[in-house]
């Protein structure tokens, strides 16, 4: 074999069902063609997930943790882990098989990536599913299955503090919460009690296979292909962000993400109300201002990354004494403006509970501003929601109610299942206003204000409604390029010129290649996530946004009576489409494009 | 895959350590003269300006073991865990970095029992050129009374080196240019004079954040403004 710069060309494979542990080889060439983290990840997923319809909370499902080439390496901003798996949130409009679901990924920030890299690693893939609770404790060579036992009930933050005492500073963590345990189809995974791989259900798949957490610890590196060069481009990029010009390592440090809430607002692109406006008028009570002078005291960075965007907010009074990330644009918006809720030490409290108990702030967010609104509009009753007076603006009950969805309790029981099934029990046309896309709930950048580009953004993610999709093919692939790098899209805008992405992974792997073949790996990417849906059975249809979309117009703000038609869309997709080299009306991509692609094997299948 | 290191490996080169001095032997110049001023220096860390990112203890590491690549000797990877200053991350959220106080009383160096060699050095010994700490692992009698010494004491940055049995992580100023404060993203480090007045000054990562959390996270100051 040929020598591997990099990276190891090993993946720990763990089966819970056997307790098998198994260092399983990567070849050169899918390393070269998927690099790691998301592409890595779905490529293993394609190899070992051979029929479709598989339920994604079985144990023939399988669960990834994947840091990139650049991960274990100190080079700016490079800290994400991808987890990759069969999603149990998502479902197409006809069924073609029971458990019919989408590639999901979700990416979360912190220290884990790169602690699995130093272990020794190119990513852990976890089988099976253990008959009781464990975790996995991995030092470098040594990987041991644990009992969960003491563990199992615990929520991310205690857990947290728990694994810190018990273990030390030298093992990254990341874990669920009752969230995961519960199966709620929108758990996420954390690291670090704040970090969460939020999306696509992750945490509901690492419940399913019993395992509560992953620890790790390595001391190595792997030898690189141009060190010197690397150490160059290093440099240089440290210099980049030392001397940036741009004002934007300033902004992400010291308003992080949250800076576009007010931005957002303003703009007309938020989500407020249950997507119903674009503006929120209390915007100035949750904006960075507010944040910055009453609840956030601290700023603090992921690995090896000058940016700083995560903060810590401490409230006192009724929903105070919690130290917690907070509020950041897609939290500050999904539980504030989306529920018309401006109290920013409740918003803390409520962002707290979500990561707490492991579940997707994103999609709860959804659920409760969807049933605010049938509740309003009386298409369901106080019995209804076990005399939880679901309001807007009412904190009180949206923390009643989150307790209720991760319990599984009455009327939780449906909530937990997200707006698309909840829709469907409520019925009465409330279809209309259930937003989401192949099930997925939308995140917190509104459609209507700019509905040609956030409609193909939301529509045509791989693993349903997605804000960090972009709506332009070339985006996708470099956003697709760098979640398998192990690099953050915060700090994308930097690597450009003589540090992009492409030297840098000249310089670690040795791959010499054109910025058209370096660029075809995001496209292949992409494409491989799309044949996927397709074989379980997602098609055009599937890619449609709700109808609030094409009938409620914002009443007021930048976007006020904005509206595209279904025409319009049409319009948008079949262009996308063709961009995309996929038929324009079905949405599959051509023969040739996938030949291109190296794709062909997708075919066979 | 020789890239990768075995865990004995990469303890051995913890305990070879020092690497550094090759490539950066120019600044000892500079270096000899501050010290002839008897200022006693340290790596003194701004704890309200850290973000822990680590990017500390992979310039350290980075410096202090270097790889020979063709020749010629370049700066490592920079494996955190091979730092001398080490940054520990607690829950509620605080970020401590953690490095030789370089005390003036030098607790470590007094309570050492090895048999001092010609120079008059015991096994860990301040430097008479550097005024840094120093160790000689070759008259080292692997006691750990200096790592002892220091974790009940002062910052308990020594560690004994689990195969050699060798104290490490003690902080040489990288030759007077700490790499540590020249690359740190949010100016949380600099290279002073030992102020033993200091308020954290010699205490341990738990101790300060301790400390921190009462501060940010039990009053209704506002600290960022």
């Amino acid at each position: 074999m040929d020598k591997i710069f990099g990276q190891y060309g090993v993946i720990l494979d763990i089966n819970l069902s056997t307790n098998k542990i198994n260092k399983t080889q990567i070849s050169k060439i899918d390393l070269k063609n998927y690099l790691g983290g998301r592409g890595l990840g779905m490529k293993i997923l394609w190899d070992r997930i051979k029929k479709p319809g598989i339920d994604p909370l079985s144990p023939e499902n399988i669960i990834m943790f994947m840091p990139g080439p650049f991960s274990g390496l100190p080079i700016p901003s490079s800290s994400r882990t991808t987890i990759v798996t069969k999603s149990p949130r998502t479902s197409p409009i006809n069924k073609k098989y029971e458990h019919s679901s989408t590639i999901s990924y979700a990416n979360m920030g912190g220290f884990f990536g790169p602690e699995v890299k130093f272990a020794g690693y190119d990513g852990i893939v976890v089988t099976g599913k253990a008959s009781s609770p464990v975790f996995i404790l991995i030092e470098d060579d040594k990987v041991q299955i644990k009992s969960a036992e003491s563990y199992w009930g615990l929520g991310t933050d205690s857990l947290d503090k728990k694994l810190i005492e018990e273990y030390g500073k030298n093992y990254q963590s990341c874990y669920i919460g009752q969230g995961g345990e519960n199966l709620i189809p929108y758990a996420s995974v954390l690291n670090t009690a704040a970090r969460a791989a939020g999306r696509g259900g992750v945490g509901a798949v690492m419940g399913s296979k019993n395992l509560k957490a992953i620890l790790v610890k390595g001391t190595q590196q792997p030898n690189l292909a141009k060190h010197k060069m690397y150490l160059d481009l290093l440099e240089k990029t440290r210099t980049a962000f030392q001397e940036d010009k741009t004002g934007g390592v300033i902004s992400w440090r010291t308003g992080g993400t949250a800076d576009a809430l007010e931005r957002s607002s303003d703009n007309g692109t938020m989500a407020v109300k249950n997507y119903r406006e674009g503006t929120f008028k209390e915007i100035e009570k949750i904006n960075t201002k507010a944040a910055r002078t009453q609840i956030w005291k601290r700023d603090f960075a992921c690995f090896s990354c000058q940016l700083a965007c995560k903060k810590s907010g401490f409230a006192k009074g009724a929903y105070g004494g919690v130290v917690h990330d907070g509020p950041e644009y897609e939290t500050g918006t999904m539980l504030g403006a989306n529920l018309l809720i401006s109290d920013l030490e409740g918003l803390n409290k409520m962002i707290y509970i979500c990561d707490d108990y492991g579940i997707d702030i994103i999609s709860t967010g959804g659920v409760l501003g969807f049933l605010m609104e049938c509740r309003e509009k009386g298409l369901i009753d106080l019995d209804f929601l076990d005399g939880v007076d679901l309001t807007w603006g009412n904190v009180d009950a949206s923390i009643e109610m989150i307790h209720k969805i991760v319990k599984r309790d009455g009327v939780g029981k449906w909530a937990a299942m997200g707006v698309k099934a909840l829709a469907k029990r409520i019925g009465q046309g409330s279809e209309e206003f259930a937003i989401h896309v192949k099930g997925h709930e939308l995140a917190a950048w509104n459609v209507n204000t700019n509905a040609s580009s956030m409609m193909i953004t939301y529509g045509t993610a791989n693993r349903g409604a997605c804000h960090l999709n972009s709506s332009n093919p070339v985006r996708q692939n470099t956003n697709a390029l760098r979640d398998s790098l192990g690099a953050c899209s915060f700090a994308g805008s930097w690597y450009k010129g003589d540090i992009s992405y492409r030297n840098f992974i000249e310089a670690i792997t040795g791959a010499e290649q054109s910025d058209d073949e370096f660029n075809l790996i995001g496209e292949r990417i992409f494409n491989l996530e799309k044949m996927f849906n397709l074989r379980e059975g997602f098609d055009d249809k599937d890619d449609h946004l709700p109808e609030r979309f094409f009938k409620d117009a914002h009443t007021y703000g930048k976007g006020e009576g904005k509206l595209a038609t279904h025409e319009d869309f049409t319009k948008w997709i079949e262009a996308y489409y063709a961009e995309r080299g996929w038929d324009v009306k079905t949405s599959k991509p051509k023969t040739e494009k996938l030949s291109q692609l190296g794709l062909d094997f997708t075919l066979q299948s | 895959m020789e890239a990768n290191n075995s865990r004995r490996d990469f303890l051995k080169k913890l305990a070879i350590g020092g690497g550094g001095v090759v490539i950066l032997g120019q600044y000892h110049f500079l270096f000899a003269n501050e010290a002839k001023n008897g200022i006693l220096k340290a790596i003194i860390v701004d704890f309200d300006k850290c973000a822990g990112c680590q990017t500390c203890e992979t310039v350290c590491s980075a410096f202090h073991h270097p790889v020979e690549i063709d020749g010629e000797m370049l700066k490592g990877l920079g494996n955190p865990k091979l730092a001398n200053i080490q940054v520990y991350h607690y829950n509620p959220d605080m970020d401590i970095p953690s490095v030789c106080a370089n005390c003036p009383d030098s607790p470590c160096v007094e309570n050492c029992p090895s048999t001092p060699d010609i120079n008059g050095n015991k096994a860990i010994y301040r430097d008479k050129l550097t005024l840094a700490i120093r160790t000689n692992h070759g008259i080292c009698i692997s006691c750990g009374t200096c790592a002892d010494t220091c974790k009940d004491q002062r910052t308990g940055v020594i560690k004994m080196n689990p195969l050699t049995n060798h104290p490490e992580h003690i902080c040489d100023h990288c030759g007077g240019d700490p790499q540590c404060v020249k690359y740190c993203p949010y100016g949380a480090l600099s290279f002073q004079e030992v102020d033993i007045e200091k308020t954290y000054f010699g205490m341990s990562p738990t101790q300060i954040a301790e400390e921190l959390f009462k501060r940010y996270y039990t009053t209704q100051e506002v600290i960022h403004g």
